[in-house]
Order: C-alpha cells, then sequence, then structure tokens
C-alpha cells in the first residue's frame, strides 16, 4: 500500500534526483548518495524506492538514450507533489530543532 | 569503446537468473543495465576487483531485495498468505479505492443496482412461476394425469366415473390416484358470508401429496361415501387465522358454504395454497359434496355422469415405475374404456406428465415460455448495457492506474494477483450494486403485484425473494462484477502494455478499439431499448386516446352473484327487477344496464352460430361469435348507439328470441341488411335480428372490430350480471350507493367483484403502460449511459491527440476545427452503433408488435426520431470534452507526449 508521505531513505533519494537533475538514472542516484552520505548504498533498496516515489506520484520517469549506441536508461525527476513533500519534511524537520540545542555531543 | 570495463557475463547471467520471475524482460534489461552502470562507476572509482567482489555481492543481494519487497507486497495485501485471506485484504485495498472515487463508485453502483434489480425481479416472478418445485413429498413420483378433451386438446380434465375406473384398475403403475375439482361458492361463518374459492377432493388427496394436517385429523376414508353425506371441510391456513382467529380449538366448529354448516376436520400448513398454480384455495371439501355444491348449476350429480369434465388428477407412482412405463399402462387404458364407454371415450386418450415437467399447464407453459425469455432477455440487456458502460469507465480508469499497475508489476507484483485485486474491486461494487438491486427488485414485485386483473378470485401472487432468488442476484452481481472488470483487467495489466510506459502505440491503438468497440455496443444496445420503449410510449398514447367505443365517464360496475347468495331462478328474477327500479329510485343515479358480458373485462363467453355461406373453425363449420346478455337499459347506459333496427324493449312480445348484433358482425355475414335476418345458433329455433349496435372493444382495447351477439337478458335467467350505474355523483359514490341498495335489498348478498368505471379501464392500459414505463426508464438509463460512454471515449482520445491537437493548431488548424475533428470521432462511432442498433431494434420491433396498439412496424417517430436525439446528445457528450481539449495552449500541447 502506497505511503502518502515521505519516508527518509525515500527522501534521500528524491533529493539526489533533484541533485542530479537531468542525469538521474537509478546508478547516478545510487553513487551520489553514497559520496554524499559516505555509505555503501544497496542499489536494489534505491529501485524499489524510485518505483515507490512513482507510484505514489512524486517523481516521474521516462525512458531514454542520452547518446547515440548508448544505454537506455529510466530517468527520473521529483514530480510538483514531490518536491511539495519534500519541502513539508524539511519544514517540519525544521520545525522540531527549532530553538534546540543538542550541547555538546 | 574497447577499454570500457564489463561484467564478468556469468555474474550478470546469475542476477538475470534470480530476479522474479514475474519482472517482466524489457524491465529486467534496464535493471541489469543500471547495475552495468554502477559496476563502471565502481570500477573508475574503487578498481575492477572492489567492483567485481561488489558485483558479485549484488547477485544475491538484488534478487533478494526484489523477492522480499514482492513477499512484503504479497503479506502486506494477505496476512495468512490463503487466498481468502488475500482476497480480504484485495477487498481492504478496494474498499479504499472506491472511496477515492466516489462518483465513479456512485454511477456504478447505481446502474448495476438498476439492472442487477430488473433482473431480480423478473427472476423473483420467473422463479415462483416456473421454477419453483411443487412442495410435495418426493415431488419426483408425483405425475399429472390428462384425458384428450372435445376440441382434441390431450391435457383435459376427467370425468368421476372415469377416474373411479383408474383408481380400480391401476395398481400396478400407480401408488394410488387423486381427484380434485374446482369450488367456487359462498363461505362464512353463521352470520356473513364471502366468495370461496376452494376445492372439492378425494378424500385421499393430502396423504397422497403428503399434506399433513397442522390441526385435526383431515379426511378419512369414511367421506368417500354416497354423495352429500360428508358435510366436512379442511381449511387454509390463511382462512383458520382469518375466519377463525387461529383458534386451536377450530376442529369440531362449524363454518358454512352455500348456506350448508360444514364441520371443521382439518387445517393445511401455511405453505400449502391447494391444487391449481396462482390460485389459492382456502377450504377443501369432500368430492362426495360435488352435487350438493353445485345443486344450483344441474339437477344431476356431476359425479355419476361420464360426460362431465372437470376433475384434475394428480397420481403417485408405484415403486420402481418410471412415466414411461404407466403411459403405457394408460394406453391400453385408453383403448379399454373407449371400448367400454363408446359413447363418451370413443378415441378418447389418457396420459400422465411428471408434475415437476408442468409449470402451469402444458398449454400454457408453451405461451409462457417464450414471454418469460424475452422479459429476461430485456432484463439481461439492461444489466449488459450497465456493464459494457462500466467495462469502458474501467478502461479509461485503467489508463490512469496504468503508472501505478507498471509499477507494481515492475516490482515484481504477479499478474494473477493484480487481475485477482482489480476483480475483487469490481465485484465489490457489483455486489453492492446487487445488495441495492435486491431493494430496487422489492420494490418492482411489489408495485408489479399490487396492480391485480380484474377477476374475482384471489390470485396467489407471492413472489418471495428465497434462497434461490438470493442467490441468482449473488451469481448475477458477480458475473456482472467479472464481466465488466476482466477485460480492462487484463488489458491493464498485460505487462507488454503496462511495462513498456511511454512507447506502446500499438496498445494504445488496441484498448482504443476495445473502448470503441464497448461505445459502439453500448449505443447499439440503447437504440434497442430507446426504440422499444418509443413503440410502447406510443402504442400507450393511442390505447389511453383510443376509444372503447363505450361511456368512459363516472359510473359504478357492481356484480351480484345470486346462486352463491341463496336464491333460486323465481327470487333470482324478482331480485334483478327489483334491484333495477331501487337503483333508478335513487335521486343521483339516471342510468342502469346490466350485462354477463361487460366489455373489456377480460371474460370470454363465445357461442357457435351456423352461417349461410361461411363456416368457421369448428368441425361442424361453426362460428364462434362472441355473445353476452344485456338489459335493455344496457344500450343507453353504456353510450352504445343502434345503428339500425332498434334495441331491447320492455314491450316486445314474449316468445321469439330478439337479439342485437355489432356492426362488424352485421357488415362481416349480412351485407345486404341484418335487421329481420335470422341466426342459427343450434337450438331449435332462430334468433331473430331486431338490431345493428356500433362496435365495442370487447376483449382488449387494441382489437379490431369484432363481431358480437347481444342477447337479451330478459328472455333467459342469469344468476350473476354486471351492473353498470351512472349517475350525477362519482365514480366511488356510485359505487358505495350501489353496494349499499344492493346489499340492503339481500343482506346476503354475494358480490362476485365492484369497481368504479374508471379502474374496469385503467385494468386495460396496465400493461402497455408497465411496459412503456419499464422501457423508458431503462431506455433514458441507458441513454445516460450511452451519453456518459461517448463522453469518455472522446475526452480520451483527446487526451491522446494533445500533441496531435498542439501541432495542428501551431500550422494554423482552427478551434472549431479541432473540435470538429475531435467530435467527429466520437460521432463514427454512434454512427455505427445507430445502425446496428436499428437494425436489432427493428427484429425485436416485429418480436414486440403483437403487444402494440395501433403503432406501425417501422413507426418513424421511434425510428427516426430515437435515432436523432441519440445524435444530439452524442453531439453534445463529445463537444464537451472536444472543446476542451481544443483550448489547450499549443504550446503547452505540444511539450506533452
Amino acid at each position: 500500500m502506497p505511503k502518502d508521505t515521505l519516508g527518509e531513505f525515500e527522501h534521500h533519494v528524491l533529493l539526489a534526483a533533484h541533485r542530479l537533475g537531468e542525469g538521474a538514472y537509478t546508478a547516478a542516484i545510487v553513487m551520489e548518495l553514497e559520496r554524499l552520505t559516505g555509505r555503501d548504498i544497496a542499489p536494489a533498496a534505491v529501485y524499489i524506492a524510485l518505483r515507490r516515489l512513482e507510484e505514489v506520484g512524486f517523481a516521474a520517469s521516462e525512458l531514454r538514450t542520452p547518446e547515440r549506441g548508448g544505454r537506455r536508461r529510466r530517468y527520473f525527476t521529483p514530480t510538483a507533489d514531490g518536491i511539495g513533500q519534500m519541502q513539508e519534511s524539511r519544514r517540519r524537520f525544521e520545525a522540531l530543532w527549532d530553538g534546540i540545542r543538542l550541547g555538546d555531543v | 569503446m574497447s577499454d570500457r570495463p564489463t561484467v564478468p557475463p556469468g555474474l550478470r547471467a546469475r542476477i538475470a537468473r534470480r530476479l522474479p520471475r514475474s519482472v517482466p524482460a524489457p524491465e529486467r534489461e534496464l535493471i541489469l543495465a543500471e547495475l552495468d552502470d554502477l559496476y563502471e562507476l565502481r570500477v573508475a572509482r574503487d578498481g575492477v576487483d572492489a567492483a567485481t567482489r561488489w558485483y558479485r555481492r549484488q547477485t544475491r543481494r538484488f534478487p533478494l531485495r526484489l523477492h522480499a519487497e514482492r513477499a512484503r507486497e504479497t503479506l502486506f495485501n494477505a496476512r495468512g498468505g490463503r487466498s481468502m485471506g488475500r482476497i480480504g485484504m484485495d477487498a481492504a485495498y478496494a474498499v479504499r479505492r472506491m472511496l477515492k472515487a466516489p462518483g465513479f463508485t456512485a454511477v456504478a453502483v447505481v446502474s448495476l443496482a438498476l439492472g442487477i434489480g430488473a433482473n431480480t425481479a423478473m427472476f423473483s416472478i420467473v422463479n415462483a412461476v416456473l421454477l419453483a418445485d411443487p412442495p410435495f413429498e418426493r415431488p419426483s413420483e408425483l405425475v399429472e394425469l390428462y384425458t384428450s378433451d372435445a376440441s382434441g386438446t390431450p391435457y383435459g380434465p376427467w370425468s368421476y366415473p372415469d377416474f373411479t375406473d383408474l383408481r380400480e384398475g391401476s395398481g400396478e403403475v400407480f401408488a394410488g390416484v387423486s381427484a380434485s375439482r374446482t369450488m367456487i361458492a359462498s363461505g362464512g361463518l353463521a352470520d356473513r358470508s364471502a366468495i370461496l374459492l376452494g376445492e372439492a377432493v378425494t378424500p385421499n388427496h393430502f396423504e397422497l401429496h403428503g399434506v399433513p394436517m397442522v390441526l385435526g385429523p383431515g379426511f378419512g376414508p369414511q367421506y368417500d361415501g354416497p354423495s352429500g353425506t360428508s358435510p366436512v371441510v379442511v381449511i387454509s391456513h390463511g382462512l383458520w387465522l382469518q375466519e377463525f382467529g387461529g383458534d386451536r380449538d377450530v376442529i369440531g366448529q362449524s363454518y358454512r358454504i352455500n348456506q350448508l354448516d360444514y364441520t371443521v376436520v382439518g387445517v393445511t400448513p401455511e405453505w400449502y395454497t391447494g391444487s391449481f398454480p396462482a390460485f389459492h384455495s382456502s377450504a377443501f371439501t369432500p368430492m362426495n359434496m360435488s352435487a350438493v355444491l353445485m345443486a344450483f348449476q344441474s339437477d344431476a350429480d356431476p359425479l355419476e355422469q361420464r360426460g362431465s369434465r372437470s376433475m384434475f388428477v394428480r397420481g403417485r407412482l408405484a415403486d420402481g415405475v418410471s412415466v414411461e412405463q404407466a403411459n403405457g399402462w394408460l394406453g391400453g387404458f385408453s383403448t379399454a374404456m373407449g371400448e367400454a364407454h363408446p359413447a363418451t371415450n370413443r378415441d378418447r386418450v389418457y396420459q400422465a406428465i411428471r408434475l415437476d415437467e408442468i409449470l402451469v399447464h402444458p398449454i400454457v407453459d408453451r405461451a409462457l415460455l417464450p414471454v418469460a425469455g424475452l422479459l429476461m432477455a430485456m432484463v439481461g440487456l439492461v444489466l449488459l448495457i450497465a456493464c459494457v458502460n462500466l467495462a469502458g469507465f474501467l478502461l479509461a480508469r485503467a489508463e490512469a492506474r496504468r503508472r501505478e499497475i507498471g509499477v507494481r508489476l515492475a516490482l515484481g507484483a504477479g499478474r494473477a494477483a493484480l487481475v485477482r485485486q482489480l476483480l475483487v474491486e469490481t465485484t465489490m461494487i457489483a455486489l453492492l450494486g446487487g445488495l441495492a438491486g435486491i431493494g430496487v427488485a422489492h420494490l418492482a414485485v411489489d408495485a408489479l403485484v399490487s396492480v391485480r386483473p380484474p377477476i374475482p378470485v384471489p390470485l396467489n401472487l407471492d413472489f418471495p425473494l428465497d434462497g434461490r432468488v438470493l442467490g441468482f442476484t449473488l451469481g448475477a452481481s458477480v458475473l456482472a462484477g467479472v464481466l465488466f472488470g476482466l477485460v480492462p483487467a487484463l488489458q491493464a495489466t498485460n505487462p507488454g502494455i503496462a511495462n513498456t510506459l511511454r512507447d506502446e502505440a500499438g496498445s494504445v491503438t488496441r484498448r482504443g478499439r476495445m473502448r470503441s468497440a464497448l461505445v459502439v455496443a453500448q449505443v447499439a444496445f440503447s437504440v434497442v431499448l430507446l426504440v422499444g420503449s418509443g413503440l410502447f410510449l406510443r402504442s400507450l398514447l393511442n390505447a389511453q386516446g383510443a376509444d372503447p367505443g363505450f361511456y368512459e365517464g363516472e359510473a359504478a360496475i357492481i356484480w351480484p352473484q345470486l346462486a352463491l347468495t341463496g336464491l333460486g331462478e323465481a327470487e333470482g328474477q324478482e331480485y334483478w327487477g327489483e334491484l333495477e327500479r331501487r337503483l333508478l329510485a335513487d335521486p343521483d343515479i339516471t342510468q342502469v344496464g346490466f350485462t354477463d358480458f361487460m366489455p373489456l373485462g377480460f371474460g370470454v363467453q363465445t357461442r357457435a352460430f351456423q352461417i349461410d355461406g361461411f363456416s368457421g373453425d369448428r368441425a361442424d363449420g361453426g362460428i364462434e361469435i362472441d355473445i353476452g346478455s344485456v338489459s335493455a337499459g344496457f344500450f343507453a347506459t353504456l353510450e352504445v348507439p343502434i345503428v339500425v333496427g332498434r334495441g331491447f324493449d320492455a314491450a316486445d312480445p314474449e316468445g321469439e328470441r330478439q337479439v342485437v348484433v355489432s356492426r362488424a358482425l352485421a357488415s362481416r355475414y349480412f351485407p345486404n341488411g341484418a335487421v329481420g335476418e335470422t341466426l342459427d345458433a343450434g337450438g331449435s329455433e332462430p334468433w331473430r335480428i331486431i338490431g345493428v349496435a356500433e362496435d365495442t372493444k370487447v376483449r382488449t382495447i387494441g382489437e379490431d372490430p369484432r363481431p358480437k351477439v347481444y342477447m337479451w337478458a330478459e328472455q333467459q335467467y342469469l344468476e350473476g350480471l354486471q351492473v353498470v350505474v351512472r349517475g350525477r355523483t362519482s365514480g366511488p359514490e356510485l359505487l358505495a350507493r350501489s353496494i349499499a341498495i344492493a346489499t340492503e335489498l339481500e343482506p346476503r348478498l354475494v358480490l362476485f367483484d365492484r369497481r368504479t368505471m374508471s379502474e374496469h379501464l385503467a385494468v386495460h392500459l396496465f400493461p402497455p403502460r408497465m411496459a412503456a414505463l419499464l422501457l423508458s426508464i431503462f431506455g433514458g438509463l441507458a441513454l445516460l449511459l450511452a451519453a456518459i460512454g461517448i463522453w469518455g471515449v472522446v475526452s480520451h482520445s483527446a487526451a491522446k491527440r494533445t500533441r496531435e491537437v498542439g501541432i495542428r493548431m501551431t500550422l494554423g488548424a482552427t478551434r472549431p476545427g479541432i473540435v470538429r475533428m475531435l467530435v467527429g470521432d466520437g460521432l463514427r462511432l454512434v454512427v455505427v452503433g445507430l445502425a446496428g442498433g436499428l437494425v436489432l431494434a427493428a427484429a425485436t420491433g416485429v418480436l414486440v408488435s403483437g403487444f402494440l396498439y395501433d403503432v406501425g412496424l417501422f413507426d418513424p417517430v421511434a425510428y427516426l426520431g430515437i435515432p436523432l436525439v441519440l445524435l444530439i446528445v452524442s453531439v453534445g457528450a463529445s463537444w464537451v470534452p472536444a472543446s476542451r481539449a481544443s483550448r489547450a495552449d499549443p504550446l503547452i500541447a505540444l511539450r506533452s507526449d
């Protein structure tokens, strides 16, 4: 059952797709996430997350062959809904953080 | 790029092998390509060895994640994993989806409720009339026994002497035989009485059928003695409640039938309605009371006359005897009877038919089945249209859900599971429709039953929504759900279509074609129903405006039955005269007419006449002509003009039989003038024609003028007459006044029937009115559904062609031109549907032409008007979405796919 809110990982994936702009295909998103988080990212998790995002309408995909003789890939872009959802998540997060200092941890 | 690193082919194949099988091939390629990408990127970042190790891990992890995801999805839909559980989860999902699209759900449920309701209502009638098993013990052993009657029909009733011969001799094939005959009498407790419909039966009748008594011993063999020795009665459950208030001490009390006291010896169970379909018998007397019960009809004991045939005979086959064997035996019996009693039984044939193979009566059954079939076909058509329409909707919705479904398929959801889920959704909608349909059916059946034909006996019209009907409704609902859900579900989940998300022109065309075909079918079916309703509406209007040929204004009709009242001929003669005088003495009553054959009264009375130069259908060349007796005041009261000669006059001499004939009779048989001619009615003296009356409708409002003979009621005694009363006040008032006067004159009076003139006439308009009403409702619904379907197709095709529209507009196409193009898309389908529908409608029109009044087979209003209306509605339904599409900004349109 699709959820209507963003999970944390989905949020990450969607953000990465947004950052990559035109070049957001699964492998590129995986690499971008690994670069930004410094962790190994399971490609299957990204694959599943992207399709779930598409299912709920937060991302749209398109099959493209970028260069002549190149590989056909599915490119993802966040939809207006998806972007709105990210902003909403961010706003909620910032509201929670607002005025909090975590000391020396 | 020869230096481009490549994945070791063995590992790549391993992943491919391990992916869930439900992942379609194109998607499989995409996954492998992404992993190739990742491998290359990792080679660049971490080196070949690290990348290969990583890839090797992925051969296990990646498919595992997809499998896990699929399992999670399945689990999510199906805790427990058993199919019923999964369906339960599907149902929960379906409910959420239905709530998300309340408009669609409402339209679907309402249209299915009407469709299924109509089918359920019709089926509950068919079920009660045609399908119900005889409610008796071991019904397959029971047979109905018939004999050929005077006209040669092989399904006639028996005479009692023939029955006793059968009873004596048939021990080897029948375990028992019983006889029953109808009884119409007056019945009641000592101080009041009413029409009583019952039966006289042989004492073994209940035992043979396995009908136990609720109270009392019932009939025993002691009631089979000489005629008139058994004044006992078994009463029905209904009569017991109604007359005795359900008193458990009813046994031994007395009940009065035709002015004679009968001792109650039994009460039948509630479910028992007697021996005759549709009639509810309230009381049963032993057969040997027949002569007493029918004393007013003849002096001879009907049980002693071999030529008097009014017994309905049932038999129970002996152990191990088949119907064929019984009929073999009956063949010998027929021959023996013919030889023993040549006067009455020569060439007479006896036969047995299994009771559970008879619906009403073999002859009636033959007419009943096609009518039932036609009605079921009509309501089936309505349900079909509703299903076709919803299937169209779902195909459109499938477009919108394609992405969601494609994603689920890509994640490896099984196609079967998706189809199942979509079908659960449509079936649930259909079940909701069925549930509402039961309500619709209940209302429809109530409405149908509330109008009863004007026959003075209570009809046993009980159409229960029993288990079989509910089963039918359930079946119809599930069938409807699958019917309108399956094609869209299969199309939506076709991996070849659903998954190649962008480049699928072919599949769109295919799906488009399917929708187009659905719209064509829908338009065609709508045309059939609409033309049908048009024909029946025209027929109704014609019938309403039709002139029955007699007075239609305020009047009352009462129908006293003097024999049942207990009056003999002398008293009765006096009663009729006195009744006329007293009625006319009322200041508000102006005219009174008597007749035993009220026109449009559903009764049929004929007599055979020999007319020189003409020969009829009868073996002796006689012509069957409608005949009725009327009083002198009849023609004036009913405003039937005498066009030649004169009517009856109290001053006429006694002796010669005088008759008035209808204009149709006069012009057909006496073109040179009828007055003064005679009619040979087979009696000793010919009948003298003294006048010709204008034609009236006799049997149905739609008939051509019929020959009819009016006899003078003064010239023979009639124990039952319908009295038509006119005056200066309203029909109901006249009715109350007439009943008061008639009962004041004879307090014991039994009235066979009573009604106002408008009630009398309304009954004739009932069948066309019901047909027109039903067809109009269904036709209107079909039109609405068709309009919605056309709307859907056009907006869908407009959406598909957005880009094309953009290009055309950039190239200078005008907005009206675009609208024309898109509307044309819709209208093409409509025109095809119209053409097909008109052909179907013409064929149907021929089938129903017998039910129509004064409507030509190719009524221009129905056949030209309906298509025109449909065209206008279609233009409207396609214009709205077309003009919306044409308003799109060309630049945006171009960018869209």
